[in-house]
């Protein structure tokens, strides 16, 4: 019982992560209206900038924080202008492609420049265990719960109650409309894109502490969990996307507790194909418009 | 430009058989074995590639998970013949009928979704189809892999170097293109074009697009399956690291590269991604890297690839308005 | 006279948002049958609704005898009802004749077995396709444009080719939702020929349109949905001399009036 507890912890703490990479997600989704598959690979180069920061500046974590995100930021520009900008006419399949072939390229390049070997990311948080009735949590855990909830409040309120975020939820829903009242909607969708990759770069550094390790292949894994959190959530809604990351997380740490570790990664997926075959549009509910 | 259009029009089958005498004649030429083998992988990816190319190119579903067919059909063989004292060939169809299966299965869900769900669930899949081959240690093996798969006999003729695997290669590559150019210039193909161009209009006029793309999918995942025993019986030696996500978009690179929706482009895509790959091969890993620029060059520049469709909506969606001579705006006055 | 499509208290509701309520018609054999109304009345909801597009909320479509409104889109199309759009959605980078191909998609039957070796059902199939498709152009007028990229076309033209399309199929009744939408005088009268000759050849046509002068003189029954609701159905001269109609299209009160007494001049 104790073990299972434990797991849920552990499945909550994780599914918290992954929370992050999914509202990365569906905002690059949401906003750009195209479908990525570099977002793996952003939230590695978050994963590495912010271990090249610990390497130089200690373990400061709200440094690592800025420097993931920062350097996502860049990325996000970058793949901005590569596979969208060009293709917002075209169908979107070619977009998609091309963020494909994009992954490769940052891949293959990390993989260059990194090295191919797993870089070790140890104690970046002291190993302190708190016992909370039958449950143990670890601080590393705690900061993770806590980073997440603060940047997923700041964004809620970024998106509701600023102009900023006002525009960026007008052209979300209406790219013509928002060219008409003046918003210009290129730079605008770039900011949002970057946004989310911006999130998307700290939700990697998390998961490389979480992991103690970070290495250039990471992104694959990583994507996966995002897309399938995000699905999970009918692919533009922030907040069922993240309730979609949480379930994942403790769908698989509960999964896992029953059967072996390897099957990980293929628990997410079975349960992300059941919820399709019985209701497509994920967790999202049909409003009352026309669809 | 045109002119070299036309004439190739005018004497295609000259051409086919010019091409294909080549094919038969070029590898006893005399060449090292390890040559041959480039030839034999030239010719493996690209009735691989044109599998996909069905699905992604031909009814405009796009598939990122090709390397999990190939997976399965590639198990299945090499499981059924080490255990069992079989001729290969049957196998090799059941092989293609059991990834058609798999492809079948995946695509159950799709009915309902669109696109880019389709897109995350191959994916998905082609992942836990690698995990369980990874895991299920008492029938796959785990990560030791399968060892000493035997080697296909034909009436005693036993395939052991790899020029008879080129030629094994070749018939199974000519087969596909005959099945494939028979399927597409059919009520079949055709109705997969239409739902690539226009699902909507495709259901007002009576094409069944769930069965009609569910059986699109298990013919590309089919041949997936047929390539990948023979890959399997060729190699002798199978593990699961083979059919990452990476090999997949190795293999949808090809398409790309060469050319969604025609028959052509994959062969090209093959013959120019394999070509770079010995080309290149002094510039080591950053190779990987140049495809992946070309990818995204060839998304920019012409997205239905060297010989893809043009006229197709993989081209980009605009319709290029050219003379055609026949077709004149009517000049009218109110 | 025989009955081919009949309608029982259709509704189609989108959340709160009634968009055709309890919506009961006729179409019978060898009619023009025209609805009409103001924007946002509901006519294309109905006629997705009557092409299994959407499913009715309340109510039943009963086709040929058979009740339609559970079944898919395509079964629909199979069962004989043949619809065009209101943008149109040709098979923008298919030649003219591929497209009215595809529209042969119902006629035959080839599978995938019969592809590979060409047996009797695929050629005669074959056969069927070339020689059905170039005999749809001709009805249609449309022979000059066959090799044409079907994007490459004026509009009218387009039109034209997405009506001949779905005659390929040999619908029992053609549905089709606003045709003369975007046309100018002369493509629209050209229009007008072409429906009324297929109707003289025995086809059963419902259509939507805007254009009065079009519906008046075409159609001989009218049903005009406003609100989602239909208020009015009869032949052309009942229905423009209708009250409720009138008010429909130009609202009440001294403008209303004076609106009205325009239109007719």
């Amino acid at each position: 019982m104790e073990y299972i507890s434990n797991q849920l912890i552990n499945g909550i703490c994780q599914g918290s992560i992954y929370a992050l990479m999914a509202i990365g997600y569906s905002v690059v989704v949401g906003i750009t209206g195209m479908v990525t598959f570099t977002h793996g690979e952003v939230m590695m180069l978050g994963a590495f900038a912010a271990y090249y920061t610990f390497l130089w500046a200690g373990n400061n974590l709200l440094l690592g924080i800025f420097a993931a995100f920062a350097a996502s930021w860049l990325v996000g520009m970058a793949v901005y202008k590569v596979c969208y900008e060009h293709f917002f006419d075209a169908p979107r399949h070619i977009s998609l492609i091309c963020t494909v072939g994009f992954s490769m390229l940052i891949k293959n390049l990390a993989q260059i420049i990194f090295g191919a070997n797993r870089m070790p990311m140890l104690n970046i948080i002291d190993n302190r265990v708190y016992q909370i009735g039958p449950v143990s949590i670890n601080l590393l855990q705690i900061v993770i719960l806590a980073v997440v909830i603060v940047l997923a409040t700041v964004l809620s309120l970024f998106l509701n109650k600023t102009k900023g975020g006002i525009v960026l939820r007008a052209i979300s829903q209406e790219k013509t409309a928002a060219y008409m009242v003046g918003i210009n909607v290129r730079s605008t969708a770039m900011v949002g894109n970057c946004i989310g990759c911006g999130i998307g770069g700290v939700a990697g550094m998390l998961m490389a502490i979480y992991y103690q390790t970070c290495y250039a292949t990471m992104g694959g894994t990583m994507s996966m969990k995002a897309f399938s959190s995000s699905v999970l959530g009918g692919m533009t809604d922030v907040r069922l996307s993240a309730v979609g990351g949480l379930c994942i997380g403790v769908i698989e740490n509960l999964g896992i507790t029953f059967s072996s570790a390897n099957f990980r990664d293929a628990f997410a997926f079975c349960f992300l194909i059941l919820v399709l075959i019985i209701r497509p549009q994920g967790f999202a509910v049909k409003k009352g418009a026309r669809p | 430009m045109n002119r070299l259009k036309e004439y190739v029009k005018k004497n295609q089958k000259m051409i086919l058989i010019l091409i294909l005498a080549f094919a038969v004649v070029f590898p006893l030429l005399g060449f090292e074995k390890s040559t041959i083998r480039i030839f034999c992988r030239i010719l493996m990816y690209m009735t691989l590639a044109g599998s996909l190319n069905i699905t992604n190119g031909y009814s405009g579903q796009t598939s990122l998970g090709h390397a999990g067919f190939f997976c399965v059909g590639a198990y299945t063989a090499a499981i059924i013949t080490t255990r069992f004292e079989v001729s290969f060939w049957p196998i090799m169809i059941l092989a293609g009928i059991f990834a058609a299966v798999v492809g079948l299965i995946i695509s159950v869900p799709t009915i309902r979704l669109k696109g880019i769900y389709l897109s995350i669930i191959t994916l998905g899949a082609s992942e836990v189809i690698r995990i369980l081959a990874l895991n299920w240690q008492s029938l796959t093996g785990g990560s030791f892999g399968i060892k000493g798969i035997p080697r296909p006999v034909f009436f005693g003729f036993e395939f052991d170097s790899p020029l008879k695997f080129y030629y094994l290669f070749l018939g199974i590559a000519l087969i596909f293109l005959f099945v494939s150019h028979r399927v597409i210039n059919s009520r079949v193909g055709r109705s997969w074009m239409s739902i690539r161009e226009n699902e909507l209009a495709a259901k007002s006029l009576g094409v069944e697009c769930s069965a009609a793309k569910m059986m699109n999918f298990a013919f590309g995942a089919f041949w997936a399956g047929i390539i990948g025993a023979v890959y399997a019986v060729y190699v002798q030696y199978i593990d699961s690291a083979v059919f990452t996500l990476d090999e997949g978009f190795n293999i949808m690179s090809m398409v790309i590269i060469g050319g969604q929706g025609t028959l052509v482009g994959p062969l090209v895509g093959s013959v120019v991604v394999n070509g770079l790959t010995e080309v290149l091969r002094p510039i080591g890993v950053w190779r990987f890297v140049m495809y992946a620029a070309l990818i995204i060059v060839m998304m920019w520049f012409r997205p239905q690839g060297l010989m893809g469709a043009s006229n197709s909506i993989l081209a980009g969606g605009k319709v290029k308005m050219k003379a055609t001579g026949k077709a004149k705006r009517k000049e009218t006055t109110p | 006279m025989s009955e081919i499509l009949r309608t029982e208290g259709v509704c189609r509701y989108f959340g709160g948002l009634k968009a055709v309520e309890d919506v009961s018609m006729q179409v019978n054999s060898g009619d023009i049958f025209g609805i009409i109304g103001p924007n946002g009345a509901g006519k294309t909801t109905f006629f997705n609704v009557c092409s299994g597009i959407y499913k009715p909320t309340k109510g039943k479509v009963i086709f040929c005898g058979q009740d339609i409104s559970d079944l898919s889109q395509e079964s629909i199309s199979r069962a004989g009802v043949g619809r065009t759009f209101q943008t149109t959605q040709l098979f923008q980078f298919m030649s003219v004749l591929e497209n009215v191909k595809i529209g042969c998609h119902m006629g035959t039957k080839t599978k995938l077995v019969d592809a590979i070796f060409h047996t009797k059902t695929y050629k005669e199939d074959e056969a069927f396709a070339e020689e059905k498709a170039v005999e749809t152009l001709r009805k249609a007028g449309l022979e000059q444009y066959a090799n044409t990229l079907a994007g490459n076309l004026p509009y009218g033209i387009q039109r034209r080719v997405e009506i001949a399309r779905s005659l390929a199929s040999d619908p029992k009744i053609l549905m089709l939702d606003e045709p003369a939408a975007g046309m100018n005088r002369l493509e629209t009268d050209a229009l007008r020929d072409f429906v009324e000759e297929l109707n003289s050849q025995g086809q059963t046509i419902l259509l939507i349109e805007h254009d009065m002068k079009f519906v008046m003189n075409c159609c001989n029954r009218i049903m005009v949905l406003n609100f989602g609701k239909k208020i009015c159905e009869g032949s052309p001269d009942y229905v423009s001399n209708n009250k409720e109609v009138q008010t429909a299209y130009f609202g009440s009160g001294t403008f209303g009036k004076e609106a009205a007494k325009y239109a007719e001049n």
